[in-house]
C-alpha cells in the first residue's frame, strides 16, 4: 500500500528535482494532447522540441529568445524572493523599449560609439521609472502591487501603439505602424554573420552574475532577504524595509527595460507594435521554474525558449496554431506547482507487515 | 467512562538529534498530568505525535487499548484527542464563530447551540460574532479550547498554555481544566512553571534529552525536587547584590508620548524615567498595557522626538535600531518568531540580524560569513543552545532554544544598555538561572538593563528600581527593596 506522509522538513534535493519532473510531465501531457489531436506523439514532440534547435540557426534563435526571458526572470527573482509580486514586467519591458527607442530615434542620422550606451541606459531607466509606480503606490498608499503592475502593462502597450501610429511613425513609412530604422550606432551588434543572436546576451549573463553576487554575498542582498521574509524583523534589525521594496522593483524594472532594449535594438532596429511576444509574462514561469536561483534561471529560460520556437515549427510543419506554445508554458507552470507537493509530502510504501 | 492513553516505545529521530528516545507512558482520565523537561527535551515532539502532527519513527499509541494510527491532525481529532498549541492557530479576521466551525461538518445551527451550551457550562463569555483580532490572549485561548470541546474530546493536551496569559487568566484556565478533569477528560499539560505544576497537576512526568526519566505523584514532590529532576542537578539560588549607588546617568527619557494609529495598540502617555550605569530598571505590568509599544520606542522601531531620549549625552530619539546599536544599545524583543528572528533562515543568518559594528559581520557591504559563523558558534556554546549545527533553520530549534539564541545574540556583544522584554519566556529553570546570572553580571560590569517583564518574581529578583506600566502610563519609580509582589499586583491592576 502507498501512503502519503508529511516530511519533517522540505527536502532540498526535491527542491531542485521538481522542475525537472515538471518538464518531464509536460512532455508526457503534451504528447498525449498531440495524440488526441491525431498526431504521432513522438514525432510531434520532435518537431516541437528538437527540430527547432537542430541547426546553428535554430540554436541562435534559441539564445535570442532565451535572452530576454533570462534577463527579466533575474530581475523578477529579486521581487519574488522578497515577496513583492511584480507581474507587470511586460509593461516595464514595453516602457523601457519606448524610452530607449525614443532616444535612438533622436540619434537616427548620427553615428558614434557613445550612442549605444545611452540608448541602453535609457531603456533601463524607462523600465525603472515604470516599475517605480507600483512600488511607490505599494509602500506609501498600501495598494496591491499585483493589480497595479498588471494594469500598467496595458497602459504601456497603448502608449506604444499611439506613438508608433502617431507622432513617432516613420514619415516615409506609408503609414505602417512602425518608426524609422535606428542608426547602426544605436543597435546592439550581431555576434555572427547571418545569425540573429546579438550582444544582448551579454547583458543577460552580466545580470546573472551580478544578481548572484548581490543576493548571496552582500549586506544589501541580506537586507532584501530579511525584508522579504518579515518587515517586522527588518524594522527590528533597523533596515529600511520600504526602501528595500522600492529597490527590488527598480532592479526588476531595469532588467525588464534592458530586455526591451534588446528586442528593439537587436535584429529589428525599430519600434513597432508588437515588440514582445509576452516575454514579460512568460518570464514569471521562467523565474519559478528556475527556483529563483540565477543558475536555475539560465536553464529554465532555455527550456521555455524552446516552446516559442517549437510553436513556430509546429505551425509550419503540422498546421497547428502557434498558441500551443502557450499551452506548453502553462503546463510547465501547472506541473511545477503540482509537483511542489512533493516538497512537503512523501510517498511511503508500506508492506504487508503490520 | 474511563479513558486510558498509552504511549508505547515511541522514538523520533531528527538528523543530529534524538527528540524522543523510546518513551513509554500511561495516562488515565480523572487526573491532570504535567509533562516537564528542559528546553529541547522533546515534550512538544511527544505531544505533537499524540496529535498527529508528527509521525514517530517507531512506537505505538493506544487509546482504551485500541492501537491508533495517527497520520494527520485530523486522525487525532477523529480519535477524540484535542490539542491547544502554544501559538494560536486562529484566523484573526474571521469571527469567533467562523473560527470554531471551520473544521467541522455539522450544521451551523446545531453547532451554535452546542457552543452556547459549552460556554454556559464552563462560564466562558465570548462574543461569537466579533473578529478574533479583538480578543485578548486569554479569550483566544478559550476559543481554541472550545474548538477542541466541540468534538467531545477524551484527551486534551496543552503545550505551554500560560506563557501568554495574565495571572487572572491563568487561574481562570486552571478552574476550567479542573472541571474538565472532573468530567473525565484526560489532561496533559506542558509548562516550565513549576509553581503551576504544584497548583494544578496530580502526576508529573519528566523528560531529559528525549528520554523519560521519572513519573511521580505531585504529593511526593516540591518545586526544588522537580527542578532537580529536570536539570539533573541542584540549582544554585542566585541573588543579586545591591548595586552601588551610582549616579552616573546613562539613559533619560523625557516627556515621551506615542499615539498609535492602530486601535489595537496602546498609547504611551508622558513617560519619564532615567537609568544609571550599573542599574537594572524593571518595568512590571499585565501584558497588553503598552509594554510592546514602550519596547519599540526604546529600540527605535518607533521613532520619537529626538530630544525625548538622551543616551550617554546624545539625543537619539529619532534614530532607528541599527543606528542605536552604534551607541551600544541591544534589544531583545518578546516575539521571537515574528520579530526577533526569521524562522525560515538559518541560525547564523539570524545571528547577523544584530549587527554591532565591532562584530564585523559586514565589511564594505559584503557579508563576512566566517565571522558570523564563528560568532554563532560562540553563542551556541556559551548559551547552551542544544545544537551544533549553525546551518540549521531556526524553526527547528525548540521554543526555548530559539529564545536562548536570541538573548545570547544580544548579550554577547556586551552592550552598555540592554533592553529586554520577557527574556526568559518559555525557558526551563536551568536556562532561566543562566540568563538571570548573566543579567546580574552585566550590572556588575557597570552596564545597565531595562527589563520589561510580566513575571513579578523575575523583576523582584533582578531589578534595582521598579516601575509599573498600566494603560500606557508608568507609575512612579520605586526602589526595589520597598516593593513587594503584593504591592506590584495592586499597581498592575491600576490602583494608585
Ligand atoms: N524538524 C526538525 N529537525 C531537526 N531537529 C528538530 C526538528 N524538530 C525538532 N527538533 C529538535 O528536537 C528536539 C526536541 O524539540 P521539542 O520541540 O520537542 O523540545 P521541547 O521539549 O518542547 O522544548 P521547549 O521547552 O524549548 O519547547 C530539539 O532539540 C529540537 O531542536
Ligand atoms: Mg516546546
Amino acid at each position: 500500500m502507498i501512503k502519503i506522509v508529511k516530511r519533517d522538513q522540505p527536502s532540498r534535493a526535491i527542491f531542485f528535482f521538481t522542475p525537472v519532473l515538471a518538464i518531464f510531465l509536460t512532455l508526457v501531457a503534451g504528447g498525449l494532447i498531440f495524440f488526441i489531436l491525431g498526431f504521432k506523439p513522438f514525432e510531434a514532440l520532435k518537431f516541437f522540441f528538437i527540430v527547432p534547435i537542430a541547426d546553428k540557426y535554430g540554436f541562435s534563435e534559441l539564445l535570442l529568445k532565451a535572452t530576454p526571458l533570462c534577463l527579466i526572470a533575474i530581475g523578477l527573482s529579486f521581487c519574488f524572493k522578497s515577496n513583492n509580486w511584480n507581474i507587470g514586467a511586460e509593461g516595464q519591458l514595453t516602457f523601457g523599449a519606448i524610452v530607449s527607442g525614443g532616444v535612438a530615434l533622436l540619434f537616427y542620422e548620427q553615428e558614434g560609439f557613445y550612442i549605444l550606451p545611452i540608448v541602453i541606459l535609457a531603456g533601463a531607466i524607462g523600465g525603472m521609472l515604470y516599475a517605480s509606480i507600483p512600488a511607490i503606490l505599494k509602500t506609501y498608499f498600501n495598494t496591491n502591487e499585483i493589480l497595479v503592475s498588471l494594469m500598467l502593462v496595458y497602459v504601456s502597450k497603448l502608449i506604444l501603439d499611439y506613438l508608433v501610429v502617431g507622432p513617432w511613425s516613420n514619415p516615409e513609412g506609408f503609414n505602417f505602424p512602425e518608426t524609422r530604422q535606428f542608426s547602426d550606432s544605436a543597435k546592439l551588434p550581431l555576434l555572427f554573420e547571418g545569425l540573429r543572436i546579438h550582444a544582448g546576451i551579454f547583458l543577460a549573463l552580466a545580470a546573472v552574475v551580478i544578481s548572484w553576487f548581490v543576493f548571496y554575498k552582500t549586506y544589501l542582498g541580506f537586507q532584501m532577504k530579511v525584508s522579504g521574509f518579515s518587515l517586522k524583523t527588518a524594522k527590528y534589525a533597523g533596515y529600511k524595509g520600504k526602501k528595500m521594496i522600492i529597490l527590488v522593483f527598480l532592479i526588476s524594472g531595469a532588467c525588464a527595460g534592458l530586455a526591451g532594449v534588446g528586442e528593439i535594438t537587436g535584429p529589428i532596429g525599430q519600434l513597432h507594435r508588437e515588440i514582445s511576444p509576452d516575454y514579460g509574462f512568460t518570464a514569471i514561469i521562467v523565474a519559478f521554474l528556475g527556483r529563483l536561483h540565477p543558475v536555475g534561471i539560465i536553464f529554465a529560460s532555455l527550456v521555455v525558449a524552446i516552446t516559442y520556437l517549437g510553436a513556430e515549427t509546429a505551425q509550419i510543419f503540422m498546421q497547428i496554431p502557434k498558441y500551443t506554445g502557450q499551452v506548453f508554458q502553462g503546463m510547465i507552470l501547472f506541473f511545477l506547482l503540482a509537483s511542489d507537493y512533493l516538497l512537503f509530502f512523501k510517498f511511503k510504501f508500506i508492506g504487508s507487515k503490520k | 467512562m474511563n479513558t486510558n492513553l498509552k504511549i508505547s516505545n515511541v522514538t523520533k529521530i531528527y538528523p543530529g538529534c534524538v527528540a524522543n528516545d523510546n518513551v513509554s507512558l500511561e495516562f488515565n482520565s480523572g487526573k491532570i498530568y504535567a509533562l516537564l523537561g528542559e528546553n529541547g527535551a522533546g515534550k512538544s515532539t511527544l505531544v505533537k505525535i499524540l496529535s498527529g502532527v508528527i509521525i514517530p519513527d517507531e512506537g505505538e499509541i493506544y487509546l482504551n487499548k485500541n492501537n491508533l494510527k495517527l497520520n494527520s491532525p485530523l486522525d487525532a481529532k477523529k480519535n477524540d484527542i484535542g490539542m491547544v498549541f502554544q501559538h494560536f492557530n486562529l484566523f484573526e479576521t474571521l469571527s469567533v464563530f467562523e473560527n470554531l466551525i471551520i473544521d467541522s461538518d455539522e450544521q451551523r445551527e446545531s453547532l451554535r447551540e452546542k457552543i452556547d451550551s459549552i460556554m454556559k457550562k464552563y462560564n466562558f463569555s465570548i462574543d461569537l460574532d466579533i473578529p478574533v483580532l479583538n480578543l485578548s490572549a486569554g479569550q483566544k485561548q478559550k476559543v481554541e479550547i472550545i474548538r477542541c470541546l466541540i468534538r467531545n474530546p477524551k484527551v486534551l493536551i496543552m503545550d505551554e498554555p500560560t506563557s501568554v496569559l495574565t495571572e487572572q487568566e491563568t487561574s481562570e484556565l486552571f478552574l476550567s481544566l479542573k472541571k474538565f478533569s472532573e468530567e473525565g477528560i484526560l489532561i496533559i499539560y506542558i509548562t516550565h512553571k513549576l509553581k503551576e505544576v504544584m497548583q494544578l497537576c496530580d502526576e508529573v512526568a519528566v523528560m531529559r534529552r528525549g528520554k523519560l526519566v521519572s513519573v511521580s505523584e505531585i504529593k511526593n514532590e516540591n518545586i526544588e525536587s522537580l527542578a532537580n529532576k529536570m536539570v539533573g542537578q541542584n540549582l544554585k539560588t542566585i541573588k543579586k547584590k545591591k548595586a552601588k549607588n551610582s549616579s552616573d546617568q546613562l539613559i533619560k527619557i523625557t516627556n515621551l508620548n506615542f499615539t498609535s494609529e492602530d486601535p489595537f495598540e496602546t498609547n504611551l502617555m508622558d513617560i519619564n524615567f532615567s537609568v544609571n550605569r550599573g542599574e537594572c530598571l524593571g518595568i512590571a505590568g499585565i501584558s497588553g498595557n503598552g509594554q510592546s509599544e514602550l519596547f519599540q520606542v526604546l529600540s527605535g522601531e518607533i521613532i520619537s522626538d529626538k530630544n525625548c531620549i538622551e543616551f550617554n549625552n546624545n539625543y537619539i530619539g529619532d534614530l532607528n535600531p541599527q543606528e542605536r546599536r552604534e551607541y551600544l544599545m541591544a534589544f531583545s524583543p518578546e516575539d521571537r518568531l515574528e520579530q526577533a528572528a526569521i524562522p525560515q533562515m538559518k541560525i547564523f543568518e539570524n545571528v547577523a540580524l544584530n549587527n554591532f559594528k565591532s562584530s564585523n559581520f559586514f565589511n564594505n557591504g559584503l557579508i563576512n560569513e566566517n565571522k558570523i559563523k564563528e560568532h554563532s558558534k560562540k553563542i551556541i556554546s556559551d548559551f547552551n543552545v542544544n545544537t551544533d549545527n549553525i546551518e540549521l533553520k531556526s524553526q527547528f530549534l525548540s521554543g526555548g532554544n530559539l529564545q536562548k539564541l536570541i538573548i545570547g545574540r544580544e548579550l554577547i556583544t556586551s552592550p552598555d544598555l540592554l533592553i529586554c522584554f520577557n527574556p526568559t519566556w518559555g525557558l526551563d529553570v536551568g536556562a532561566i538561572n543562566y540568563i538571570h546570572e548573566t543579567l546580574i553580571k552585566i550590572n556588575e560590569q557597570n552596564k545597565s538593563i531595562i527589563l520589561i517583564s510580566t513575571d513579578t518574581d523575575e523583576l523582584l529578583k533582578l531589578s534595582d528600581k521598579i516601575s509599573v506600566i498600566h494603560k500606557g502610563k508608568l507609575s512612579k519609580i520605586m526602589n526595589a527593596e520597598e516593593v513587594t509582589s503584593e504591592k506590584l499586583g495592586i499597581l498592575m491592576g491600576g490602583a494608585n
